[in-house]
């Protein structure tokens, strides 16, 4: 991105050329990819003709303007139209941007389009998409992962050079690590979510893919820090690139959980993870065994408050001021109907879970309980902050797994097994590509930090990088 | 274990109507559902208060300012069915016409 961005300030490529390229690779590839539901040819087309118009005067708004970008279509985008995936927003078309959208904007960004994910990114996989799944640029058969795969995939793909997505449980870093691309989930509150639509609201941030760390925070200085009309930003500080120096990773304290070395995770991914592990020791980290034993009850936890938290934000979709309507004689058949009809299975899988622990009877048993729980949690995570500075573990127990493999639901959750706990405590944490297994998939490492330690865990990010060694070109 | 009614009385409770085919399978989820659920309710969590906010932060106000309004006819646009400048809605209360 450095490059591009040297590249439009020396007038050597228009951001009109830019944005040319990236539709013709996605004429090229998304037949077989799928990563857009959206693409916005005669809009994007436009802002770069201003963007260029803008470079001439010499009054480029930012460093990177010019530069297009794509959004994962839960994300507000005015006269845009945005899904969710979903059948019940199959034409909706906001009549607002959202905070992180108008912000891209300000700093000149073409929109180029919008991207496929799981229906109301309830997933991991995009295969709940109502509008077909997105398929790995590393090898189609496999899943983007989800459920920012028409994010993760489109920038693995070169489709464009990054993306915004959003995670809620992991939908951010474990498409990025299935898909061998750098993903940032922030620190909650860090990026607001205006006009983002919610999944679990006490869970939900909106953060950067890009190929190489440093894009990703470039990507990341453009969307964070408060915003009035999110009061959950409330003082949150920015973000700017910082200076990159190696040397912070001398006697730098790495916490290695044991919890996620543990059965279950792949032997490839754990070697690949183990690699980067002593390539820090080497330059000066010190690496310390911790223990959190909590994340054992992560996915459970998590389950239920995402549920519980989503088949109320989704009571908004009743057919009334947006989205389709299924016509009936009286107001509460014309809801069922409407829901029915425009929601796919697993929506309505978490809004039947999530009415159920809501339920009076069940409240105290599934939903206090799992609030409770998650302060376990967060306490863990906060005493395991007090000793070491980062806490590095595999971002998935698995590389892409193939398209229709995992049928039962309760399988497809356990994908976010290493991600969930920081969404319950609320840390970032960074996915980056650490290796390839012997089928030539991307492995991901996560490097998790303290509320609003996203420089650190970007400087640490960028200290894995140059150690990895660059694999397989995709081929698409 | 949750029976077929429970079921009917959360879709409902949702306004979701379900096929005979998805109470079903609701049915059977809900169940494999409440073995992890079970699981949670294992922790000893004496003592501790809920978390509902991620990250800590001090309640957060804002200057009470008059702000712009998003156009009227441009969110009405995206009405399923609008009439008179209101969204159109099928008989809540019953009634005489």
């Amino acid at each position: 991105m450095r490059e591009l961005a040297e590249l439009l300030q020396t007038g050597q490529v228009s951001s009109t050329e830019l944005v040319i390229a990236c539709l013709e690779q996605i004429k090229q590839t998304d037949g077989v990819i799928n990563a857009f539901l959206t693409v916005d040819e005669q809009g994007a087309l436009e802002q770069a003709a201003q963007s260029d118009a803008r470079r001439a005067r010499g009054e480029a708004l930012s460093p990177w303007d010019g530069i297009p970008v794509a959004i994962k279509d839960n994300i507000s985008t005015r006269g845009l139209r945005t899904t969710c995936a979903s059948r019940i927003l199959r034409n909706y078309h906001p009549v607002y941007d959202a905070t992180v959208v108008e912000r891209l904007k300000q700093a000149g960004l073409p929109i180029l389009g919008k991207t496929n994910l799981d229906e109301f990114a309830m997933g991991s996989s995009t295969e709940y998409s109502a509008f077909g799944v997105t398929k790995n640029p590393h090898d189609p058969a496999r899943v983007a992962g989800g459920s920012s795969g028409g994010s993760a995939a489109a920038v693995a793909a070169g489709q464009v050079p990054w993306a915004l997505g959003t995670d809620t449980g992991g939908s951010i870093r474990q498409p990025s690590s299935f898909c061998g691309v750098v993903g940032l989930k922030p620190t909650y509150g860090r990026v607001s979510r205006y006009g983002v639509v919610a999944l679990a609201p006490s869970l939900d941030q909106v953060g950067p893919l890009a190929k190489t760390v440093e894009e990703a925070a470039a990507l990341f200085s453009l969307i964070a820090g408060e915003d009035p009309r999110d009061a959950t930003s409330a003082g949150a500080p920015a973000f700017q690139v910082p200076r990159w120096n190696a040397a912070v990773v001398q006697g730098l304290r790495v916490g290695v959980p044991e919890e996620f070395f543990s059965s279950g995770l792949n032997a490839e991914v754990e070697a690949a993870v183990r690699r980067s592990l002593r390539t820090l020791e080497e330059q000066g980290a010190v690496l310390k065994p911790i223990s959190l034993a909590t994340n054992d009850y992560a996915i459970d936890t998590y389950l239920t408050l995402v549920t519980a938290e989503a088949s109320s934000c989704l009571a908004r979709f009743d057919g009334v001021r947006y989205g389709e309507r299924v016509a009936a004689p009286d107001a509460n058949t014309m809801f069922a109907k409407t829901r029915g009809a425009g929601f796919g299975a697993e929506v309505k899988r978490r809004i039947m879970l999530g009415t159920y622990v809501l339920s009076a009877s069940h409240y105290e048993a599934y939903y206090e309980q799992a609030q409770r729980v998650r302060t376990l949690i967060k306490l863990e995570i906060a005493r395991a902050f007090e000793q070491v500075d980062v806490i590095i573990t595999p971002t998935t127990p698995s590389t892409a797994f193939r398209i229709g493999e995992k049928r039962n639901p309760l399988e497809m959750y356990l994908s976010d097994l290493y991600t969930a706990t920081a969404n319950l405590s609320g840390i970032c944490a960074l996915s980056l590509p650490c290796g390839y297994d012997s089928q030539g998939l991307p492995i991901g490492l996560q490097i998790m930090g303290d509320h609003y330690q996203e420089e650190l865990v970007f400087q640490v990010g960028r200290v894995v990088e140059a150690s990895v060694e660059r694999g397989p070109k995709v081929e698409v | 274990m949750i029976g077929r009614e429970e079921v009917i009385r959360m879709a409902t409770l949702a306004r979701l109507e379900l096929s005979e085919e998805e109470i079903e399978l609701y049915t059977r989820d809900l169940n494999s559902f409440l073995v992890s659920g079970k699981k949670l309710q294992q922790v000893d969590v004496s003592g501790i208060t809920g978390t509902s906010h991620a990250v800590s932060v001090i309640h957060a106000l804002r200057r009470d300012e008059v702000g712009e309004s998003l156009p009227r006819e441009a969110v009405l646009a995206e009405g399923p069915e609008v009439l008179d400048g209101y969204f159109k809605v099928p008989r809540i209360v019953e009634g005489q016409e």
